[in-house]
């Protein structure tokens, strides 16, 4: 990397800069880049040839957009995007080789690349906060098999796709305030699920696979407040999970969810607070 | 093997018209002087050995099928000799292998045991003790001998302290029932490592006390045995506490007195990292009900490390830290406290 002398540098070189020089020289495989006010990769320049950097930090700048050439940093495992300003992602992303967390979280998404799904060895995936539903999640999007946890809360699923249930490896399920009306029977698939969040959202009722997960451990986590839940539920809820989870296994319950689910009930619950004051909804 | 002393007597009140001489049958003179053997009586003259004709030394005199010798004569003519060292044999001589012996020449050939008294065994023209015999026996035939009684085993031997026994001297040491080669030794028991401290018990009791119990199903166990928690298992019984799949000789993981698949241990104790999701060899980390390893603790949104003194914020049960929080959307943060604010009122 040939780098002109220091004296014909512009006077102000950004931290940006620094930072990566600096590690160029160290050899130091993991970038911290936060904060930094970057709006492009632009401003990052000879990053892509760095190969062997493994973990890149990009938290609290205002990148808008990924550049593809991002895909170069071929033994990259770990991508943290979090609070910036992305309005998609780049599908290259989804070819690298090492890739085991990608964070995204605060941001502007309101699509994913066709392809999203092809991550090699993803294991964490945090979507958290951007402007996702089902209608924009790619075919591939659950043959995410290494999958250990997925963040999709503070978005805008109605429904969870029923192939949620691939995701053998998922530990971790957050939904947390979206809309979600329902479930998919499919969730009871995931059997090494230990965290579901499910707080905040228009859900009624559960279905009962999902008295099937091991959601009572000490290290288990299961959070379902402010949903319009049935009344027997909601009383359940009012003992504890546990005797949510104990429920949800009896005869009455699987009664009640049947004809709840054929319908019989007055249409869905309204729509949550208004959620046009989002930061990720904000237009550029 | 006997000699006689001979008296003489003088024949003087005696009516010699009835007395003779055994010898030549005539009488005596008066005043002849007479011999007297064992009520027999004999001319002076004729009173001799019967092979050298000269009077017996001291009257001593051995008799032989109705005949006087003396001793030399005697010995020369039927005295055994000793097989052995070739003297004369005075006094008990011992028949045996078509030969005469001093009872301390006779010895057994191959241990030099006397054999006088305890009897001997003729093999391959060999005079052997028992023992020695029921050995090379033994050894011919591959048979063993017993060391009690050294008897050959005709069945299989039992086993004991290293030797061979018949089993029929031996009793069970619980019940005392006779015992067969189908006795089991104890060795070492806890505590009592020396071969002497060894006991004997019969297949029935040592069943009972020594074949291992499976510590699931209280059976015991005839095939494969799985030692592991202090306590032995059928292969199929060890088994993970928390999916009940057996191990079938995977790694298990031990915690609090069960054992657990690799799966599970990790699932329920934490012990892989959040970030790396490799097994925590050093000091752990655990909050939000995750472990991190030491290099891995950090904020989750600014990946900034932490340490075990750090404040940080919970957001969808992952560590953020202060400077990142105060970074997050206005309105998460009012969500995010109002959120709180009620899962604490509820827990009240």
């Amino acid at each position: 990397m040939s780098q002109s002398t220091v004296s014909c540098l512009p006077p102000k070189m950004s931290k940006a800069k620094k930072v990566l020089d600096e590690a160029r020289e160290t050899g130091e495989c993991e970038l911290d880049l936060v904060e930094k006010g970057l709006v492009s990769f632009e401003e990052l320049p000879g990053l892509f040839n760095m190969s062997n950097i493994t973990r890149l930090t990009l938290s609290h700048n205002k990148i808008s957009l990924i550049n593809p050439g991002i895909a170069n940093l071929l033994n990259l495992e770990i991508l943290n995007l979090s609070n910036n300003q992305l309005r998609e992602l780049p599908v290259s992303l989804s070819s690298m080789p090492k890739l085991r967390i990608l964070n995204v979280c605060i941001n502007r998404l309101d699509n994913l690349p066709r392809g999203f799904g092809a991550f090699p060895v993803l294991e964490v995936l945090d979507l958290s906060y951007n402007n996702l539903n089902e209608q924009v999640l790619p075919g591939n999007f659950f043959g995410m098999e290494t999958l250990r946890a997925l963040y999709l809360g503070d978005n805008d699923f109605e429904y969870l796709p029923k192939e949620v249930g691939q995701l053998k490896n998922l530990q971790i399920l957050g939904l947390r305030d979206n809309d979600l009306l329902e479930l998919p029977r499919e969730v009871g698939d995931l059997a090494r699920l230990r965290e579901l969040h499910i707080q905040n959202n228009r859900l009624q009722v559960l279905p009962p696979e999902v008295a099937q997960l091991d959601l009572l451990s000490n290290k288990s986590v299961m959070k379902m407040e402010e949903n319009p839940w049935v009344n027997p539920i909601a009383e359940q809820y009012l003992l504890g999970i546990s005797h949510v989870i104990e429920y949800l296994k009896t005869d009455t319950y699987k009664i009640i969810y049947n004809r709840h689910m054929q319908g019989g009930r007055s249409g869905p619950p309204p729509p949550k607070a208004d959620k046009s004051k989002k930061a990720s909804r904000v237009r550029a | 093997m006997m000699y006689s002393k001979a008296e003489v007597v003088q024949a003087i009140n005696m009516s010699l018209g009835a007395m003779h001489c055994t010898r030549c049958a005539d009488g005596f003179e008066p005043n002849e002087k007479i011999v007297n053997s064992n009520g027999e009586l004999w001319h002076t003259q004729c009173f001799v050995c019967a092979q050298c004709f000269r009077p017996f030394q001291d009257g001593i005199f051995y008799e032989f099928e109705g005949r006087k010798y003396c001793e030399r004569d005697f010995h020369v003519l039927f005295a055994p000799c000793c097989n052995k060292c070739g003297e004369f044999v005075i006094g008990r001589v011992i028949k045996a292998m078509s030969a005469s012996w001093h009872p301390q020449c006779f010895r057994c050939q191959l241990c030099a045991k006397e054999l006088a008294d305890s009897g001997f065994i003729r093999n391959q023209n060999r005079a052997l003790c028992h023992e020695c015999n029921a050995k090379v026996k033994a050894e011919i035939t591959g048979r063993y001998v017993c060391q009690k009684c050294h008897g050959l085993i005709d069945e299989e031997p039992l086993r004991f302290r290293g030797e061979v026994y018949h089993g029929y001297h031996f009793n069970c040491t619980a019940c005392g029932t006779e015992l067969d080669s189908t006795a089991r030794e104890v060795k070492s028991r806890p505590g009592l490592a020396a071969n002497d401290m060894n006991e004997l018990y019969c297949l029935r009791c040592h069943d009972k006390m020594g074949i291992p119990i499976c510590g699931a199903c209280r059976r015991p166990i005839e095939e494969r045995v799985v030692t592991a928690l202090g306590k032995h298992w059928h292969v199929e019984h060890f088994v993970c506490a928390k999916c009940e799949k057996p191990f079938l000789g995977h790694r298990h993981y031990e915690k609090r007195g069960l054992a657990y698949c690799e799966t599970h241990y990790h699932q329920l104790f934490g012990n892989l990292c959040f970030v790396c999701n490799q097994v925590i060899a050093g000091d752990v980390f655990t909050a939000l009900n995750k472990a991190w390893c030491v290099h891995h603790f950090a904020c989750s949104v600014c990946d900034t490390k932490m340490t075990q003194k750090s404040k940080f914020y919970e957001y969808d049960e992952k560590p953020v830290c202060k400077k990142c929080y105060d970074r997050f959307p206005n309105e998460l943060r009012r969500r995010l406290r109002d959120a709180h604010e009620n899962t604490m009122k509820k827990n009240v």
